[in-house]
């Protein structure tokens, strides 16, 4: 659970939750199939996707006008030129880190690709919460990480121990968030 | 400029065979018919000196703007733009260009952003003229600094832009800093000395005129290249401020021998655009600047005008409307020269306008302005310097974008 200053949860937080000792290989999740990272209304949907190492990304266009997705962050350097629909093949984001997405026509479009080396990750939904089930017996690392969030990375860190009960981790941020959590609807100005 | 028009021309058609083959080709397009209601003076367009776009002798149904605005992305990074506009109101051309202009921006390989323009553009100066062609956004009838701006400039030469993108920062905002080179704007300031600011949604085309007899904008008399410099700031998505510096480093000695002069017109724009909440805009703007004409070895006969303009704007949307309000306020001062009366003008506007969006493509909207302003050279005219005058319009816009 992720929550502001003011206890209200918050959406669209990374959660990486890495075992602090070496786990059975039947422990490790299955790979996963390429993850989407759709366009929609000239916005990133999701704007937050978190992404195992190696995973393949696909990112449909379901606009009515081209994008130009491009990322020049050294986790990953790429661009898809001027599409609709989804020519292009999945990009595959083979190195931990941030990748900050962007659109060469439409400036205001921002997104993120989290990739993670965890064995466990996700993303908080609206309430700020994010559950996993049947997680083995151990000693977690829980990182959260997200765009708006000011607090110091090294206080969204924290350590759970699982068993048979169920645990919980709540973050408390203590700064408040540095943009507005939800976009604004697109001006209705007809500039078209 | 003929070489300017015939280059045009066959970029013109080259663009247009190229295109046919192509997925990258699109055009937006709009026209907007107009129920007009107007009282004061002779407006400048018919010969007066009213100030603003239509008068008692052109109300009723008229043709506000009908306009093409093609695109082709040759490639990736790079398009060619233009915008082709018809007015139906007597100008030089029936039909004629407003924009035409190659767009350039390289994908962002760190933080900077760069953009290039060449060709004839609008400046980037005002916060309310965001839609395609100078059009606005919050009214039909723009400021007196962006109605002048429409009439008097184009960049016809090159601009270029670096944007810092905050996102890649975990900043959520952008500053860009703008330069541009450009010539073929040496008249500027001819149009504010002969009527001063004025009200309109009548920008100037590229190859025509505005006013009886029609004044021209786009010549280059002195072959001094002028220059602009400017800086954006957008904060989150709440804030953007503007500054503008113009200078078209005319040299006011320069004439042709047909008799048109060169102005060294100057000027700085400041403008701030705020959304403290949803659904909800500021904006604010500031214009200050002079223009001169004549050599300086006319000392005190040598024309000198200051001029200045601002105006402050409120806008509310929700569903399919929108609600604006905005007062201007302007005025200029003959500061040296031999115009006998001069030509100071006084002025203050207040512009209402409520928008209304029907489906897709189908706008309506109601707009009055109440203008009041003092020039002294309406009495050579018979009438009194001082007017009133007073202009209601309904628009119905039908606009469209087509892509191949």
């Amino acid at each position: 659970m992720v929550v502001d200053h003011d206890g209200r949860g918050v959406a669209e937080v990374v959660v990486a939750i890495t075992p602090t000792a070496a786990m059975p290989a039947t422990a490790h999740p299955a790979v996963v199939k390429p993850a989407v990272m759709d366009q929609r209304n000239r916005e990133f949907a999701p704007r937050v996707l978190v992404v195992g190492v190696g995973t393949g990304v696909e990112f449909p266009n379901n606009d009515s006008v081209s994008h130009q997705v491009y990322s020049f962050s050294a986790a990953k350097r790429f661009q898809l030129p001027l599409y609709k629909g989804q020519p292009h093949p999945p990009v595959t984001f083979d190195r931990p880190g941030l990748v900050v997405l962007g659109c060469n026509i439409h400036d205001s479009m921002v997104g993120y690709i989290y990739v993670t080396d965890a064995l466990y990750f996700g993303t908080t939904s609206a309430d700020g919460a994010f559950s996993l089930k049947d997680l083995p017996t151990g000693e977690y690392r829980v990182v959260v990480w997200g765009p708006y969030i000011a607090d110091a990375p090294a206080s969204l860190v924290r350590t759970i121990h699982v068993d048979n009960q169920p645990a919980t981790v709540r973050f408390q941020l203590s700064l408040a968030l540095r943009a507005r959590p939800e976009p604004r609807p697109r001006r209705r100005d007809w500039d078209y | 400029m003929p070489w300017v028009r015939r280059l045009l021309l066959v970029g013109l058609v080259l663009w247009t065979g190229a295109a046919a083959a192509q997925d990258r080709f699109s055009v937006n397009g709009d026209v907007d018919l107009r129920w007009v209601q107007a009282s004061g003076e002779t407006s400048f367009l018919n010969g007066g000196l009213g100030i603003l776009r239509f008068d008692s002798d052109h109300e009723g149904f008229e043709l506000g703007r009908a306009f093409l605005a093609p695109s082709w992305r040759a490639t990736d990074i790079m398009s060619v733009n233009a915008v082709i506009d018809a007015y139906g109101d007597g100008d030089r051309n029936a039909v004629d260009l407003s924009e035409f202009y190659l767009d350039v921006r390289p994908f962002p390989t760190g933080p900077i952003r760069w953009r290039a323009r060449v060709g004839a553009f609008f400046m980037p100066v005002s916060l309310e003229n965001r839609g395609i062609g100078w059009t606005n956004v919050y009214s039909i009838t723009p400021s007196a600094a962006n109605t002048w701006i429409g009439e008097e400039f184009r960049t016809i030469g090159t601009e270029l832009e670096a944007r810092w993108l905050g996102a890649s920062s975990g900043y959520f905002g952008e500053v860009a800093v703008i330069a541009a080179a450009y010539g073929w704007n040496d008249p500027a300031g001819v149009l504010l000395t002969s009527r001063g600011f004025g009200l309109t949604d009548r920008p100037s085309e590229l190859f025509g005129g505005l006013g009886r007899p029609p004044l021209d904008f786009y010549h280059e008399i002195d072959r001094k290249v002028g220059y602009y410099g400017g800086l954006s700031w957008t904060h989150h998505d709440w804030l953007e401020l503007r500054a503008l510096r113009y200078d078209n480093h005319g040299d006011p000695g320069a004439a042709t021998e047909a008799g048109g002069s060169a102005w060294r017109t100057r000027f700085t724009s400041l403008g701030a655009s705020v959304e403290p909440i949803e659904h909800w805009t500021f904006i604010a703007q500031y214009l200050d600047g002079d223009t001169t004409v004549g050599a300086d070895s006319l000392g005190p006969q040598q024309f000198y005008l200051r001029f200045h303009t601002d105006f402050v704007l409120g806008s509310v949307d929700w569903a399919h409307e929108r609600l604006t309000v905005r007062y201007d306020d302007f005025d200029t001062h003959e500061v040296r020269g031999s115009y006998a009366p001069p030509v100071d003008q006084t002025g203050h506007g207040w512009t209402f306008a409520w928008s209304h969006r029907f489906g897709e493509h189908w706008q309506s909207v109601v707009e009055w302005l109440r203008v009041a302003s003092v020039f002294p050279p309406r009495e050579e005219l018979g009438e009194s310097p001082a007017q009133v005058e007073s202009q209601f319009q309904l628009a119905v816009r039908y606009r469209f974008k087509l892509a191949w």
